[in-house]
């Protein structure tokens, strides 16, 4: 297993917390966070769905909003929120509320609608010898509300995205 | 069963009719279950009351690792775009 890879635990009912680190100084992962253009490059969705709009103000009181449409063409999926402390490099806090639309087909709740999500996400990153550390706290109003989250059906459609990923990375190698 | 049995606590008559099971075969069934450890079953009055032991933390681990891989894949996809990033960093400096 990668030493690097993903952790998640589950401190207390109602939060999820990721670790991980990256082989790169925080300033450009901070970069890759926080620049829209970036975000759309790592941020993928299943196969089949697209970027919609991908917004960020990233200030104190700023707003961001990303927006996916499913293969129909209709909006499958907005995440939306407000920044609540930015302190770059090193520390993001914002909200988040996640919102399932008719374009989600199968990938999305059953009967087509969900009750919106919301969460504050805390984003940390340190570094070291060129290495960042990352943490990221998500914050859930209630243990069902975290459990959903776990429980996401939007996984299933990711799996079936791997393949494609796999192909994007590969591509993305002999490309360079 | 065992998928009907994390909606909750239910009778044994309740599991077996849907699985079109009769009874004894049922009770074999959770027998079986229950000397996994997997379920656990109270007589009360007649009727005999199955409930998944140590459920909700076999779910959850389930979720999490299910949870885990969804975001490490976004998560190497993000290497990828920072080795590129730290590649085009280099470059200009490297010429100055």
């Amino acid at each position: 297993m990668n030493p690097a890879g993903l952790q998640v635990s589950t401190p207390s009912d109602t939060t999820i917390v990721f670790t991980r680190t990256f082989k790169a100084p925080r300033r450009l992962v901070w970069e890759a966070m926080t620049t829209p253009a970036l975000v759309q490059r790592w941020m993928f969705c299943p196969p089949g769905w697209s970027w919609a709009a991908c917004e960020m103000d990233v200030r104190a009181g700023g707003s961001y909003r990303w927006d996916w449409n499913g293969p129909d063409g209709t909006l499958a999926l907005t995440i939306r929120g407000v920044h609540r402390e930015v302190d770059p490099p090193s520390r993001l806090v914002h909200t988040e509320l996640m919102e399932m639309g008719p374009g989600a087909g199968p990938c999305g709740p059953e009967g087509g609608s969900s009750e919106p999500w919301e969460l504050v996400a805390a984003l940390e990153l340190t570094e070291r010898e060129g290495v960042t550390s990352m943490k990221m706290t998500l914050a859930f109003g209630s243990r069902q509300a975290r459990d959903m989250a776990l429980q996401s059906r939007m996984e299933h459609g990711m799996e079936a995205g791997y393949r494609q990923l796999d192909a994007l990375l590969a591509a993305g190698t002999t490309g360079a | 069963m065992v998928r009907r049995l994390a909606r909750g606590e239910q009778n044994l008559s309740e599991l077996a009719a849907p699985l079109r099971m009769s009874f004894p075969a049922a009770s074999k069934h959770v027998r079986v279950l229950e000397g996994a450890r997997l379920v656990r079953r109270r007589v009360s009055g007649r009727q005999h009351l199955c409930r998944l032991e140590g459920a909700p933390m076999k779910e959850a681990t389930m979720w999490i690792e299910q949870f885990r891989e969804h975001w490490e894949q976004r998560f190497q996809v993000l290497d990828a775009l920072l080795e590129e990033m730290k590649s085009d960093d280099r470059g200009p400096s490297a010429r100055r």
